[in-house]
């Protein structure tokens, strides 16, 4: 089993949203070019036998040099982050649908406003549905397009069929 | 030896008149990712009609909806899973998931998996098997989204867990099957004896493996999509004489299994499984086994 050496990639990406997420390296493992996040009894279970494909949390992959988080990386990050965004019901749809957020179904904006930054998207149950990148300074802007999608939970759906890369470059 | 009549008639010698079945869509919360969410209320103000189950604790027929319970943001958030009401019962039949060692010896997709996962409230360990790859990145999808983590997954024939080297509390045996004609509308034009009578080689094979790594006082739940004798009551009987596994009575939905099955005479403990005939659910066998000391 290789034990991924820098840990510390996935804490980075956290830092992203302005979340510690402190991850014990000795429990972060890597199976092709997958990392998983387990404790001492399956790690223990994953070393009997190494073939194993899926195991406890899964973090993210690295295609290409691009990070690709998961969505339970996504939801321990939100439980830490900082730069949120809150929208209203019907731009949570769009965005579970893959859509950009809009100015106008912003409900409430916490931490970073900076364009370029990256913002972790929330539904008015508190419920993270995926993150985005700030395109415009969102102090400035009175409306319009204001948060790129980078992933949503909609992509569940969308595996089955061919879709262009939702990745982080990283 | 095919055919809707030939069929038809062994279900009558069981004791079932054939009807046609329009098995309901269900879901199964998954309460391990609903503290303080009210997700039926939540799908109620979405639009959509539910019915309890009654022998499913967390289970809801769909009795009407505006649009697709597998695309709400509950369903993607893992709130809860979208699985047939039958199905919803093996799972249900162990006692004392909690902390255990457990076995998903023919995991994919993966409903059950997640299932017992949400029953052992993400403690202990579970290793799901399956043989196809590409089901088990639909299994890997579902743990995913239902956030399961306490599941390690394998690549592996059922036939050969033993080479784990690991022993379990307890076993899902939901073995591949000839399915039955509620859920595929060409099934009596697809199945023969012959195909039957190979799935239910397979099955013992698989319960054989499974009595190999069981722990004593381990509990195996057998479970079919199958309405033919040959992968049901007639394997329990097998396993009952062959592998040192006794029945147990449970208390679920279905009814009991007839003990003698085409002028054989089976055991009597075998009357202990539960089959459930197509109707507003598919059609489905379950039975408990006990590896005694």
């Amino acid at each position: 089993m290789k034990i991924l050496v820098k840990a510390d990639a996935i804490n980075s990406f956290a830092k992203l949203f302005g979340a510690e997420l402190n991850l014990d390296e000795r429990f972060v493992v890597k199976r092709a070019n997958r990392y998983f996040l387990l404790n001492r009894e399956l790690k223990k279970l994953a070393k009997a036998c190494e073939k194993w494909l899926y195991v406890e949390t899964y973090l993210g992959k690295v295609k290409g040099g691009e990070f690709h988080p998961s969505f339970p990386l996504l939801f321990m990050i939100a439980e830490k982050a900082k730069n949120k965004i809150t929208v209203d019901d019907k731009s949570a749809w769009l965005f579970v649908c893959g859509r950009d957020l809009f100015k106008e179904g912003i409900l409430k904006i916490e931490g970073s406003r900076r364009k370029g930054d990256y913002t972790l998207v929330f539904n008015r149950y508190g419920e993270c549905l995926g993150y985005g990148q700030i395109v415009k300074d969102l102090e400035k802007l009175k409306g319009g397009f204001a948060v790129k999608n980078l992933l949503d939970i909609g992509d569940f759906l969308r595996r089955e069929r061919p879709r262009s890369s939702r990745s982080l470059k990283f | 030896m095919f055919g809707k009549d030939f069929f038809v008639g062994r279900y009558r010698r069981l004791g079932w008149e054939f009807r046609e079945a329009n098995p309901r869509q269900a879901i199964r919360v998954n309460f391990m990712n609903v503290r303080g969410v009210d997700v039926v209320g939540r799908l109620k103000g979405l639009g959509f009609e539910l019915e309890e189950i009654p022998f499913i604790h967390g289970g809801y027929w769909i009795v009407r909806s505006e649009f697709s319970v597998g695309a709400t943001v509950e369903y993607l958030l893992g709130y809860y899973s979208v699985q047939e009401a039958a199905a919803q019962v093996p799972a249900t039949l162990f006692t004392d998931l909690k902390g255990k060692t457990v076995l998903d010896a023919c995991a994919a997709p993966g409903g059950k998996t997640v299932q017992m996962a949400d029953l052992m409230d993400n403690t202990g360990v579970i290793v799901a098997l399956d043989v196809n790859k590409r089901r088990l990145e639909a299994l890997a999808n579902q743990l995913e989204r239902c956030r399961v983590k306490n599941t390690v997954v394998y690549q592996l024939d059922a036939r050969h867990v033993s080479k784990l080297r690991v022993r379990f509390d307890r076993i899902l045996l939901d073995v591949p099957c000839s399915g039955n004609f509620a859920t595929d509308k060409d099934w009596f034009k697809r199945r023969t004896l012959r195909d039957v009578e190979r799935n239910a080689r397979l099955q013992r094979q698989i319960l054989a493996e499974a009595a190999k790594v069981l722990k004593d006082d381990g509990e195996i739940v057998y479970a079919t999509c199958s309405l033919e004798p040959e992968e049901n009551e007639l394997n329990i009987d097998w396993a009952v004489r062959n592998l040192g596994l006794e029945t147990v009575e449970i208390d679920c939905y279905g009814e009991e299994a007839p003990t003698e099955v085409f002028g054989i005479k089976l055991d009597d403990s075998v009357r202990n499984c539960r089959r459930i005939w197509p109707g507003e659910t598919q059609g489905f066998f379950v039975c408990k086994l006990i590896k005694r000391r």
